[in-house]
């Protein structure tokens, strides 16, 4: 059974590429078999956070048009055997594909994988619609900032009126000093206002610009932002996972602060 | 000789003389083709017909003169016409190749992601190539600058055809159907001299733009 799960914000620059790589590569880590197809034709990104850009020879276009088989022009990703990516062009724009198109090369795909994640341009044009027109589930991603959680919201809406209704909510660069001293939103905030399940949170954490930098994700390393990654990972594929304990440890001064404070 | 039979790229050729009479002709045809009639045997090939302009039936007469001589087996009758055209295009495409190779242009500026610059001949870029560009030449391609992009030359099939760039970090080359991409090492060293890129026995090899490199290129 394979499941198309679409990885969208509305908003632009809330981490929508960077969850794509994190959660398709910690799929595959957990033995799934895994394609992630970059949607945002004209701007792709997914192959640059994958390390994989080096690789491209043909993309989405071509294999639509019928310049390729599909085959051609999956890249196998450099550490997992069972992932795969599949680049967007970069000469064209949202335009060169149709809803129509994009369900079809979904259901070829549905045959061969697991998981098809499809990583959806910012916005609700053309790239958008293509995103979403052959998927099972979304995973919306935003930040704690009112203007993420409005898109947001209009993305859940649009998805609804588009028959998806198994979304799934990830708060992301959440930071935990920051919803401590009040000036932060907390989860618990965005989810009230949005009304889905939440299905993780991730830390604002520099070592996912380091990752994102090296074209290396961070899923399931050690840092918080990977095991975040990790327990959403599990978290798709059905398992019952707690929550992370998201604050930052507070050193010995802080803690004396804290006793005498 | 009023018969001369000549090979072209789908079959054979009859040249025949416009001033013997017909009659004439289809004797020799046989003749001719009997003379070599197991060289040609179990073949099948195009006719065409050079020298003098024949009627569909005289055409039909020939074929049967070549098959009745145990000759090849005629798949069709070339036109005229087409023959020339297509020798013409060998010829002009050949020549275009050579052209491309040898002739260029210049273009200044930055290529950005996502732009394409596509050349008929050679292309000179006073200018960078950055991530996510593309360049495509038919003849050599010359980066005064940084090539960081994609680069395509010899793009109609030449793999004598170079890549020169004075900082050399491509995502990708390719000259002509050969394919080299970049290293996943996270901090390669970029070469801090000019680069030539070229192509042999199918691998695409990189050296320092030296005097001898500069010898060694074909134009």
């Amino acid at each position: 059974m394979s499941e198309v799960i679409v990885i969208t914000s509305g908003k632009g620059g809330v981490g929508k590429t960077t969850t794509t790589a994190n959660v398709g590569t910690g799929l595959a880590k957990l033995g799934q078999k895994v394609v992630m197809i970059d949607t945002d034709i004209g701007l792709r990104n997914l192959d640059v956070v994958m390390g994989l850009e080096n690789r491209i020879v043909y993309n989405l276009v071509d294999v639509v048009e019928g310049n390729c088989r599909i085959k051609q022009a999956l890249i196998k990703d450099k550490r997992y055997q069972n992932l795969y990516l599949l680049p967007s062009a970069q000469t064209r724009d949202k335009t060169a594909v149709s809803p129509e198109q994009m369900i079809k090369l979904i259901d070829e795909l549905r045959e061969e994988f697991d998981y098809i994640l499809l990583d959806c341009p910012a916005g609700i044009e053309q790239g958008f619609k293509n995103a979403i027109a052959a998927a099972d589930r979304a995973l919306i991603v935003t930040t704690p900032e009112v203007s993420a959680i409005r898109d947001a919201d209009r993305i859940i809406g649009l998805l609804e009126a588009n028959e998806i209704r198994r979304s799934n909510l990830i708060v992301n660069r959440i930071r935990m000093d920051m919803v401590e001293s009040g000036n932060m939103m907390s989860m618990d905030d965005v989810v009230e206002i949005l009304a889905i399940d939440l299905i993780g949170a991730v830390p604002d954490d520099e070592s996912i610009v380091i990752s994102t930098n090296q074209g290396d994700p961070c899923v399931g390393d050690s840092s918080l932002a990977g095991q975040a990654y990790m327990n959403i990972c599990h978290r798709v594929m059905g398992e019952e996972v707690p929550f992370l304990d998201l604050k930052t440890k507070t050193g010995f001064f802080g803690k004396l602060k804290k006793l005498f404070g | 000789m009023s018969v001369v039979i000549k090979s072209n790229k789908y079959g054979i050729t009859l040249v025949l003389d416009r001033e013997t009479p017909f009659s004439e002709l289809l004797t020799q045809v046989g003749e001719k083709f009997r003379a070599s009639a197991r060289f040609f045997k179990g073949a099948q090939m195009v006719l065409g017909f050079e020298g003098r302009v024949l009627d569909q039936d005289e055409q039909m007469q020939v074929i049967r003169a070549i098959e009745e001589n145990s000759g090849p087996e005629i798949l069709c009758v070339m036109e005229q016409d087409a023959l020339k055209e297509s020798f013409m295009r060998a010829a002009l495409e050949e020549r275009k190749a050579v052209q491309a190779s040898s002739d260029g242009r210049f273009y200044k500026g930055t290529l950005r992601s996502g732009q394409v610059l596509e050349s008929e001949t050679s292309i000179i870029i006073l200018g960078d190539v950055n991530p996510g560009a593309t360049v495509v030449s038919k003849g050599n391609v010359v980066v005064l600058g940084s090539l960081k992009g994609i680069v395509q030359a010899g793009a109609a099939g030449n793999d004598s055809t170079f890549v020169v760039a004075l900082h050399m970090e491509p995502m990708q080359i390719r000259i002509a159907d050969s394919i080299a991409r970049s290293g996943d090492g996270r901090k390669e060293k970029a070469p801090s001299e000019p680069m030539i890129a070229y192509t042999e026995d199918g691998n695409i090899y990189m050296e320092p733009l030296s005097k001898e490199a500069i010898n060694d290129i074909r134009i």
